[in-house]
């Protein structure tokens, strides 16, 4: 008969109770600072994230990040095993599926942990919330960090997150296709879309281009526009500068010289220039994984993005390690940062991955180990992040749907740019 | 004979309750408590980080963006609400439909390899719902296994499925030349939406992924039809065998009265799932192209996840809480399923 | 195979004095096979539709990833490989496979109980209250969950569970979907059984044991299946609830990281190895319990 789980239920039950009442409101004691993440509340439910606190050894401490392939995870294990047997402290590295929302449930738990991953799109919100630790004063040698990179780690003037490494946008093209129609790689407005035109064949379209804002804004940055001002005070998307790229853009898709993904039956413009359809495309550092894995054949070559009327533009995307504003143990929070983003840790991990080192003293050596990526690591230089202030998803989701439409010839331009500038009013408050 | 009633009622009574109350219990500690706590977030601001404790009340403010104060909050709300209409209508009768079917066909006791068809018709509810989008995808492309069929009917050209945001009502009046909204349509407007936007239709791509999860969905149904029909005695199974007229009147007059508590159980289930739309969205789409597969619930993930307002994220939930319960009261109303 | 059993059958009611009219009688034998043949061949094309995706899952799962870009919707791989099952040997995949099946059972176990008790209650017994109870069932499976995320990882803290099994468990099975499956079903058990039993004066349990839950056998049969799938594919439950301890995760979280190794690309060989591993338990406990599904078992439940 079923009573003995009939008894285990009850039991478990009964347990819960005992532990509900004893557990208060729930409100409350949210504003406790975070449990360390080793013992103290988590000791009730039995099964405990890691080893002793406060042992005489020394500190334990949890690392999030974001999963990405095997081999790069398995890289910065091994760095982390090198820390943990230098200085005695225990890092446990985890990587979260799901990684924004398991990181922001953590924080809102008030259970967050030591050091974590922290995106550039993503550190507006925490640094607004309050639950980042500065930086200043923590990191050795912090000039040596492209300064672009830093600003991207940096919310009102304070700098939170040491950029860990980071990938721009380039221009990556198919060699052969170039050499056969006779042209050298673009690096004007008026060379990419004559490329374009004379890439352009029956069976491929010359540029395949994302329609999406972290793409199309490269184009508005080269041409001087912006969609706020530097300060975030106010809305400038709906100006000539950007009516002009948008214009420029929409021009090549009108033409047939470029093309979406989705329009050449690819799930996103790298498999389509992997599959051939498109001679051209503008992507980022991923591309040279993807390329070597799915596309071993295929002779590709990267260049910059060619330099619209104002000069050259381009994005940089970078993620940095944060710490806890009211971590258990920052000491030795900041210490395993400034191991992972000191010169050797991260030439170590980047030199066997495209993705740069975001120290410059170090970007020679990296070159050495990822010949003729130079045209990414350039774009340091000028690149602009992929960032805004909290709250302002909502424009941004208004701006990339209005490109989508752009790109697909049912949207006016005036049209896009006046409906993002109102949902991007109400953020700003302008 | 009184007192051996009453006795009945008390003991059911006693019975009763104590049959609950170990559901009961957690379901309070599991989801109600944390649904009171949602509502609590709904009447403030919060950015989703700090202990929630630390945000600050701001009323109903929440509510009134989404609903009275013109802005892209209430102009996306109202499009996610539009959207997901259209996926319920859509959805609901037909996976409802489909799924009853399938649950009688493969009830047949004359049917050889019923085992087979019954795991076959409920592999797609198995099936990793990445594997099912990545072949949905494949078979939706401009030169996939769909636009080979349709193309002769449609007489169109490789239609572009996956990232197309025109109505497939709209698409319908344009057939008859209407291409412009008349300007009553036009003209007026209902949360931000105007009256030709409320009757676009499912875009095209939502319009796929109301196939898609029609198709996943059919399986888990039809087996909770499968087991209500198991209920039915023999004698009425074998009445509904088919076989012409005198075999449909059975069905509806004798299989379908007895399956009504299950087909409210259906219907209602399809309905708050429906409401609810997210897995695909977020595998697919996400929202995209042109805010067409935006839904309510993608619009929560969106608001608090992504925007740093749980404040709105919640508020979304209440309002879609609300329009759940209403509709399921109608519905209920509808099949009435007392009256078996 | 099951027609003795009729005569025992509960429920007379509203079964037609007619019901015996012999079945295809009357129609030519050519048309009678033609139409079989018809019937089949339409079964047989659903089925296909149906199982396709699958297959074509097991053959990704053996391509490389050069080919599933040449060649996506090919059943048989030009060129087999085992690359994406090597990869997934680097994982702790019995580790996570053990904690699935945990939680998975002790879920489902305490789903059949709990919502076939709570379900039967509120089909059947008359209790103040009842109304009410029910009201509360169906409003919250009308709460999406995504917004209950926070909220709840925020309750096991309090309760001291998380990072822990009975945090990944308990939550789980309370499950309201499996209380209005069970009541909508036992609402559809004809009442004359049990009347009977009560008279001979049977407790409330008793009748509800011996009497109800045997012919509420197909009801159960439809929740341990729809439980087991459900509590094996979770994802943002064990996400949310043990975050800190990576020897907690189950199948679906552990194998949600292999998502992010392809890069911008999704790694679909990879994917597919782990989504059919995880598959195949449910397509087992699917096929075992579905052959239960015969005409008459819920009558031959009163012989017992």
């Amino acid at each position: 008969m079923p009573s003995r789980w009939l008894f285990r239920i009850t039991a478990l039950i009964a347990a819960t109770l005992l532990a509900a009442c004893s557990g208060g409101s729930g409100f409350q004691e949210a504003d406790a600072p975070p449990a360390d993440e080793t013992g103290g509340e988590t000791a009730a439910g039995g099964e405990t994230a890691g080893g002793e606190t406060g042992a005489e050894g020394g500190q334990t401490l949890q690392l999030w990040g974001a999963a990405s392939s095997p081999a790069e995870d398995a890289a910065l294990q091994a760095i982390v095993d090198q820390y943990s047997e230098e200085t005695g402290n225990t890092v446990e590295l985890v990587f979260q599926p799901e990684y924004d929302t398991t990181l922001q449930t953590a924080f809102a738990g008030g259970q967050p942990p030591d050091v974590f991953y922290v995106g550039d799109l993503r550190l507006p919100d925490l640094a607004e919330a309050g639950v980042l630790a500065p930086a200043e004063g923590m990191i050795d040698d912090p000039d040596d960090f492209y300064p672009s990179l830093v600003e991207a780690m940096s919310y009102d003037g304070t700098w939170y997150a040491p950029p860990k490494d980071f990938s721009t946008l380039a221009l990556e093209y198919d060699v052969a296709a170039l050499s056969e129609a006779g042209i050298e790689p673009p690096t004007t407005w008026e060379e990419l879309a004559a490329a374009a035109e004379a890439l352009t064949t029956e069976d491929r379209v010359g540029l395949v281009l994302g329609a999406e804002y972290p793409r199309w804004g490269a184009f508005m940055f080269q041409n001087g526009g912006a969609v706020t001002d530097e300060e975030f005070t106010e809305m400038t998307v709906n100006s000539p500068e950007v009516t002009e790229a948008f214009e420029y853009l929409q021009g090549l898709y009108e033409q047939g010289y470029a093309a979406t993904a989705t329009e050449l039956d690819a799930g996103w413009p790298g498999e389509a220039f992997g599959q051939g359809k498109a001679a051209m495309t503008i992507e980022g550092n991923w591309m040279v994984g993807f390329m070597r894995d799915t596309f071993p054949d295929v002779e590709w070559a990267a260049a910059p993005l060619p330099e619209g009327p104002a000069g050259p533009g381009t994005f940089a995307f970078t993620v940095g390690y944060g710490v806890a504003a009211n971590a258990a143990n920052p000491d030795a929070s900041w210490d395993l940062v400034n191991y992972l983003v000191g010169p050797e840790a991260m030439l170590e991990y980047t030199s066997q991955f495209p993705v740069m080192p975001s120290r410059q003293s170090i970007a020679d050596d990296w070159l050495e180990a990822n010949e003729g990526l130079d045209p990414f690591l350039e774009g340091a230089d000028y690149a602009h992040a992929f960032q805004f202030v909290p709250g302002f998803q909502d424009a941004v989701d208004t701006l990339n749907d209005g490109i989508q439409g752009v790109a697909a010839g049912n949207r006016e331009i005036d049209q896009v740019l006046s409906s993002t500038e109102q949902a991007g009013q109400g953020v700003l408050g302008g | 004979m009184n007192a051996v009633r009453r006795r009945l009622q008390t003991s059911e009574a006693i019975a009763g309750w104590a049959f609950v109350t170990p559901v009961l219990i957690g379901l309070v500690v599991f989801l109600i408590v944390p649904i009171l706590m949602a509502l609590w977030i709904s009447f403030r601001d919060w950015n989703g980080f700090t202990p929630p404790g630390q945000s600050t009340f701001v009323g109903v403010d929440n509510y009134r963006a989404l609903l009275l104060e013109q802005g892209v909050k209430r102009f996306d709300f109202a499009l996610a609400i539009r959207n997901n209409l259209y996926y319920v209508l859509g959805v609901v009768p037909t996976q409802t439909a489909i799924a009853f079917l399938l649950a009688v066909v493969v009830n047949q006791k004359f049917l050889r390899g019923k085992s087979f068809f019954r795991t076959a018709y409920y592999f797609p509810s198995i099936t990793s719902s990445i594997a099912i989008s990545l072949i949905f995808i494949f078979l939706f492309q401009r030169t996939g296994a769909i636009n080979f069929l349709l193309n002769p009917i449609l007489a169109s050209d490789n239609m572009n499925w996956l990232e197309n945001a025109n109505g497939v009502f709209h698409n319908l009046f344009s057939v008859f030349g209407v291409t412009t909204p008349p300007t009553f349509l036009a003209e007026n407007s209902v949360m931000g939406l105007t009256l030709w936007q409320w009757i676009s239709g499912p875009s095209v791509t939502m319009y796929a992924i109301m196939i898609l999860a029609t198709w996943t969905t059919l399986g888990t149904l039809m087996l909770v039809f499968l087991a209500g029909l198991q209920g039915i005695p023999n004698e009425v199974d074998e009445a509904t065998m088919v076989d012409g007229a005198t075999a449909w009147q059975r069905f509806r007059h004798v299989t379908l009265p007895m399956m009504k508590p299950t087909l409210f159980f259906v219907l209602t289930i399809g309905l708050i799932g429906t409401w609810q739309v997210f897995d695909q969205i977020f595998a697919i789409s996400a929202g995209g192209p042109q805010k067409t597969t935006l839904t309510p619930a993608y619009l929560v993930y969106r608001e608090g996840f992504r925007g740093s307002s749980m404040g709105t994220a919640t508020a979304v939930a209440f309002i879609l809480f609300i329009i759940i319960i209403v509709l399921t009261l109608i519905q209920r109303r509808v099949v009435n399923p007392d009256e078996v | 195979m099951s027609t003795d059993i009729s005569t025992s059958s509960p429920q007379p009611a509203t079964a037609p004095a007619a019901a015996a009219a012999p079945v295809d009688a009357g129609q030519p034998t050519w048309k009678r096979i033609g139409k079989r043949i018809l019937g089949y061949a339409v079964l047989i094309l659903f089925a296909l539709a149906f199982i396709m995706p699958f297959a074509l899952a097991i053959a990704t799962s053996f391509k490389t990833r050069a080919e599933v870009q040449a060649n996506p919707l090919g059943l048989i791989p030009q060129q087999v490989t085992f690359e994406a099952y090597r990869a997934m040997a680097a994982v702790d995949l019995p580790r996570w496979a053990f904690n699935s099946a945990v939680v998975t059972t002790f879920v489902t176990l305490g789903r059949l109980f709990l919502d076939s008790l709570a379900g039967y209650a509120l089909a059947r017994l008359k209790f103040p209250g009842r109304a009410a109870v029910f009201a509360l069932v169906v409003g919250v499976l009308a709460v999406p969950g995504i917004v209950l995320a926070i909220p709840r990882f925020i309750v096991l803290g309090q309760l001291g569970l998380l990072n822990s099994y009975a945090g990944l468990i308990l939550p789980l099975a309370v499950d309201a979907f499996g209380i209005f499956l069970m009541k909508q079903f036992f609402e559809s058990i004809p009442k004359e059984m049990e009347e009977a039993a009560r008279m001979d004066g049977a407790t409330i349990f008793q009748t509800f044991w011996r009497i109800i839950l045997p012919l509420a056998a197909p009801g159960l049969i439809a929740l341990t299946i729809l439980s087991f799938q459900g509590s094996w594919n979770e994802f943002l439950h064990p996400l949310i609830a043990a975050p800190s301890d990576p020897s907690l995760r189950t199948l679906p979280v552990g194998l949600a990281l292999l998502r992010g190794a392809g890069g911008e690309q999704l790694d679909f060989p990879l994917l597919m190895a782990g989504s059919l591993l995880t598959t195949i338990p449910v397509a087992i406990i699917f096929f075992t319990f579905q052959r239960y599904f015969i005409s008459g078992v819920a009558a031959s439940g009163v012989k017992g």
